[in-house]
């Protein structure tokens, strides 16, 4: 469904995404881990369409996505849950679940959607009317999550969700990504917490330092030396 | 000093009321495009200016009723406000130099205006300033009343928008965080074209007010830009109702200020709440 | 100098009695020239664009006003006082202004606006104009010149060259300097040394004082002063007309535009071309900001530097540590287990985020103490509270046996810190040179000019970057931008440096060389935090480690020790979804 062929991302001059290929089919869950400043969050952006492909192919579904403007891949059936959940802090959570679902088929669907929302994320329920900034962390996180659903999205994006929560409220994330990608949308997420992401996923990719050092799935991943020595430094050298 | 009546005074801050409410007015396109476009048009004046000249001229030349001919400015208007955005945001000005841009375009539009219809002062003969309501004591003209109830209309119909449509909610997704709100699919540049034509046409109406209860000349175009600053400033940069209660804030301080003192005092109010503003909340609202 | 030899020859323009038009036309574009010069002083080396500058103009047009007309003050006594009373108010707005750190750019723009009005409305109100304006015809006019368009004439052309030194002069002083980094990046140069409410106090103080001058000539030279004149929107608005079009980063660039604009109004009135005139001007400022946003001379001197650099010179590799002495100056022989640097209790908050919470952490001379942790764990945010950058919540920082965490960024760079930013913050328009010279003048070796300039070339050498010396940050690659960093941030002689993730974005080869200067670095005596997300370069270059997870230390000592622990283990790898149940 997602094909990404060999693409090379840059940030103005400096190289960020070295010839990176990785693929997601229908109803996969599939992760990509690795060190911080490996290109994690480049790559995923870029599968958002927030950055531009530099060389290399990137298409969903058949269609091509290199040409394609920012705007118009929500309506491909990409949607993503930003690093840092970035939501509309000022606006109210109501309003940003609505602002995920803009596109005239999510827009129809808007309060259905919103029931399932609410239903998965029953502490939402009762917050509709805050605005966003006032919630905690984790409630935020769900709030980036189900704004993406809103959009009705065959793949979910997700960039470090995990990042800044206390780990209790990490299992209750990870169990909702498993409850959404069970109910059928595709899910690829980027994690530094490894264990949780692995724990969930189908595959995994290894990326470091800007390539793909490795992938498969989870348990054959984690016999190899490359995460110990990508993230802690330690073995042989 | 001795009290001014109690007749005087509510008339006075009746009055402050009415210039507040086009304060507000000529407030609401400027914060807008300040707040959500991250751009300083300062030609704003230039172009309500604008506005009140050609309603004068279609309404003395063509005999059109004056507010018939909001008809035909204010799409006019809506095509250069987006041409004047385009110019800015095609070259990355920055919100300074956009101050500075559209000050050129300020004096040229003011000589284009010098140009057409002279120096001297120009005052709209219509039919409306000769009828005066009462209430009670109080006196209310009618271009005083029109140009209030335009405010406060336009004012809650462009904070209606914001607040409960979809594209008012674009809108404001779109200033908070624009590479989020494209990654749901609102159209960056679609948005910023018409909400700054949308500020134009905001400032042809202004214009229709201004010919209505106003002698016109192309200098008084400065003379507009500090109160209305402060205005902006106070309500809260982006805010569709905040300019025109600071408005009306400012046009009641004043009014009592004049009728306690002197006119002369009038300008003290409006730059010392901008200044302790600016001082004591200097961000965004 | 051509400057002076120009100057004597105006003076003797008077000699040859040409009609007064001539002495009165080359007045006003003196008084332009000093007007616009001035106002550049602050605005354009600094960046903090005023629109005010009509108001202490208008100060010193009341002050000689008020003390000629009315206290029959001779008039040329007037002149300093109108600089005062400027210079004064000047000093008092911006002890209050330039304290709130967010009033800056358009905001900074906006307020000295609203001064303008509300001096205006005051003196309008106060007996000091009181409504009708006030008249100096009876003042006599001092006899300088022959004629009074003459006597008009010097005096503004004295006024003018003394202006144009002091622009010059600043410049070319520590004070320019320090006014061109706060330009580029104040944040930075106050994290680096440089004094920024000083300079800009002093900046404002002299533009406005000049401001003053111009204005207590022309009082006279119009000889009936309205309020409405004086404040109107036409000073403020000329003066950044002509200092953008003639270009706000060189002493001349107003003095050119100033030039040039009152020559093509002078053109447009003479005929029936008013409105033209005017409507050109605008069109002249639009496409000066548009097209060429250095104004006429920074255009000019950009492309004749740019000429002078088109023939590519070879990246140089850094000098081996045989080929010079050790700069460094010698920490005080305290033994190499005393604590240079130590936190305790450090917390800072961000909207409602713990970035640091009660954090104590200790840093012995002569180490390399890397500090890590995953991402959000408030590496940067220690980093940026150590320096000063951001102001801390609560606890307390000792630096050098000095309690510092209420200090000052600048004073703390003083005494002996510096840091490089994780994404290079070089000063876009000064040179490379200049950047390293900057710090070399503001940071802890605190050197004059001079030496400060081979000091710094000393570390563009070690660097690497010697031949890239007079090129300017944005034609270097990324490599060579965290080199200018490293460069900017030794030259200051630093006891501790604070290293944010110099190496992100390299490629192996250029962390190999990273590693090796980062290593020299320390030989030669500076203490170094290293902040990094590298684990192999961390654990090769790191003498102790300190583990930071949501805003606590959780872990610390050497590094094979600390890595193996679980807790950090925890930390970066996380625990499984199912394993906790």
């Amino acid at each position: 469904m997602l094909r990404v062929e060999r693409i090379c991302v840059h940030y103005g001059a400096a190289p960020a995404l070295w010839d990176v290929s990785l693929n997601v089919e229908e109803g996969e869950l599939v992760c990509i881990v690795g060190p911080n400043g490996a290109g994690k969050s480049t790559l995923i952006n870029t599968i958002a369409g927030l950055n531009r492909v530099t060389s290399g192919a990137l298409s969903f579904s058949g269609r091509d996505l290199g040409s394609l403007p920012a705007h118009r891949f929500v309506s491909e059936g990409i949607a993503i849950v930003p690093e840092g959940r970035r939501l509309f802090g000022a606006m109210t959570v109501r309003e940003n679940l609505e602002l995920g679902s803009l596109a005239p088929s999510a827009k129809a669907a808007r309060h259905a959607s919103l029931e399932r929302a609410c239903a998965m994320f029953p502490a939402l329920a009762s917050r509709l009317q805050h605005p966003a900034s006032a919630l905690s962390g984790g409630q935020q996180q769900m709030v980036a999550i189900a704004r993406a659903l809103m959009a009705r999205p065959r793949l979910l994006l997700l960039d470090e969700p995990s990042l800044g929560l206390a780990p209790a409220i990490v299992i209750e994330l990870f169990r909702s990504l498993r409850r959404i990608n069970a109910e059928g949308t595709a899910v690829l997420l980027v994690e530094q917490n490894v264990a949780a992401a692995l724990d969930i996923s189908a595959r995994a990719y290894v990326l470091d330092e800007g390539r793909v050092i490795a992938e498969g799935a989870p348990e054959a991943l984690l016999a190899q030396p490359h995460i110990h020595r990508a993230y802690l430094g330690l073995g042989t050298s | 000093m001795t009290l001014p009546s109690p007749t005087l005074l509510a008339q006075a801050i009746l009055s402050g009321v009415f210039v507040g409410a086009l304060y507000g007015l000529l407030g609401l396109g400027l914060s807008l495009s300040w707040g959500l476009l991250r751009q300083i048009n300062l030609a704003h004046f230039a172009l309500a200016f604008l506005g009140a000249y050609l309603t004068y001229q279609l309404a003395t030349a063509a005999a059109i009723d004056p507010l018939a001919t909001l008809l035909i400015i204010a799409p006019i208007f809506f095509v250069l406000g987006a041409a004047i955005h385009w110019l800015l945001s095609r070259f990355a000005v920055t919100p300074l130099n956009s101050l500075l841009v559209t000050f050129g375009l300020t004096v040229i539009v003011e000589s284009l205006i010098q140009w057409f219809w002279t120096a001297d002062y120009r005052r709209l003969g219509s039919h409306y300033a000769d009828i005066t309501f009462r209430a009670g004591p109080l006196f209310i003209p009618l271009p005083e009343l029109l140009t209030f109830a335009l405010s406060v209309v336009l004012c809650v119909s462009v904070w209606a928008t914001l607040r409960y449509t979809d594209i008012g909610k674009a809108i404001r997704a779109t200033a908070e965080d624009a590479p989020i709100a494209a990654a749901f699919g609102v159209n960056q540049r679609r948005v910023a074209i018409l909400l700054s034509g949308v500020c134009a046409a905001l400032a042809a109406a202004a214009g229709l007010c201004l010919a209505l209860t106003y002698t016109l000349t192309p200098s008084q175009i400065y003379a507009w830009i500090g109160v209305v600053f402060a205005a902006v400033m106070i309500g809260g940069l982006g805010s569709a109702l905040g300019p025109l209660v600071a408005g009306i804030v400012i046009g009641v301080s004043e009014a009592i200020t004049m009728t306690l003192t002197a006119p002369s005092w009038a300008p003290l109010v409006s730059f010392s709440l901008l200044i302790v503003v600016l001082l004591v909340r200097p961000g965004k609202a | 100098m051509l400057f002076a030899a120009v100057a004597l020859a105006l003076a003797t323009l008077p000699f040859f009695r040409l009609p007064a038009f001539y002495e009165t036309f080359l007045y006003l574009m003196f008084h332009w020239i000093v007007l616009a010069t001035s106002w550049n002083i602050l605005s354009g080396y600094s960046g903090y664009v005023s629109f005010g500058h009509g108001a202490f103009f208008g100060l010193g047009v009341y002050a000689t006003a008020t003390l000629a007309a009315r206290y029959r003050w001779p008039f040329l006594a007037t002149l300093p006082v109108a600089a005062l009373v400027a210079a004064m108010v000047g000093i008092v707005l911006g002890a209050v202004v330039f304290r709130v750190k967010r009033v800056r750019g358009e905001l900074f723009a906006l307020l000295t606006l609203a001064v303008t009005f509300v001096l205006a409305t005051v003196i309008l109100n106060t007996p000091i104009d009181g409504g009708p304006g006030v008249y100096l015809s009876a003042v006599p006019i001092p006899h300088i010149g022959a004629t009074p368009a003459s006597t008009f004439y010097l005096l503004e052309l004295a006024a003018a060259v003394i202006t144009l030194a002091i622009a010059w002069w600043i410049a070319r002083s520590r004070l320019g300097s320090g006014l061109f980094a706060i330009h580029d990046d104040e944040d930075a140069a106050e994290v680096l040394g440089v004094p920024t409410f000083r300079c800009k106090q002093v900046a404002f103080a002299i533009s406005c004082g000049l401001a003053g001058v111009a204005g207590g000539i022309y009082a006279l030279f119009v000889s009936y002063v309205t309020v409405s004149e004086t404040f109107s929107i036409t000073v403020p608005l000329t003066v950044v007309l002509m200092s953008v079009l003639g270009g706000t980063r060189h002493w001349a660039g107003p003095a050119i535009g100033a030039a040039a604009i009152t020559v093509i109004s002078y053109t447009a009135t003479a005929g029936d071309h008013v409105l033209a005139g005017k409507a050109a001007i605008g069109i002249i400022l639009i496409a000066v900001i548009l097209f060429m946003p250095d104004g006429i001379l920074g255009t000019l001197l950009v492309r004749r530097a740019r000429s002078m650099r088109a023939a590519p010179a070879p990246d140089t590799l850094p000098a081996k540590s045989a080929d010079f002495p050790s700069p460094v100056r010698a920490s005080p022989l305290r033994g190499s287990g005393a604590r240079l640097l130590y936190l305790r209790d450090v917390s800072k908050s961000f909207a409602g985020v713990q970035a640091l919470d009660r954090v104590d952490l200790d840093v012995y001379r002569g180490e390399i103490l890397g500090l890590l942790g995953p991402n959000g764990s408030g590496k940067s945010t220690l980093i940026n509270v150590v320096s000063g950058h951001h102001q801390l919540d609560g606890g307390s920082i000792v630096f050098e046996g000095q309690t510092v965490e209420r200090w000052p960024a600048h004073r703390v760079a003083r005494l002996g810190l510096a840091r490089t930013y994780q994404i290079p913050r070089p000063f876009a328009h000064s040179s490379v040179l200049d950047n390293v010279v900057l710090t070399a003048m503001f940071g802890a070796a605190a050197l004059p000019r001079p030496e400060a300039t081979s000091e710094a070339r000393r570390w563009l050498e070690f660097t690497g970057l010697s031949a890239k010396a007079e090129a300017l940050p944005a034609d270097l690659n990324l490599h060579q931008r965290k080199f200018l960093e490293l460069a900017r941030a030794l030259a200051s002689r630093p006891r501790l440096l604070l290293l944010d993730e110099v190496l992100s974005g390299l490629t192996p080869a250029e962390i190999d060389g990273a590693v090796r200067l980062i290593l020299r670095i320390r030989d030669q005596g500076t203490t170094i935090v290293l902040v990094e997300h590298l684990m192999r370069v961390v654990m090769a270059l790191s003498d102790r480690i300190v583990v930071l997870d949501q805003g606590h230390v959780i872990a610390e000592g050497p590094p094979t020790e600390v890595m193996a622990q679980a807790a950090v283990k925890a930390a970066y790898l996380g625990t499984g979804v199912d394993a906790a149940g």
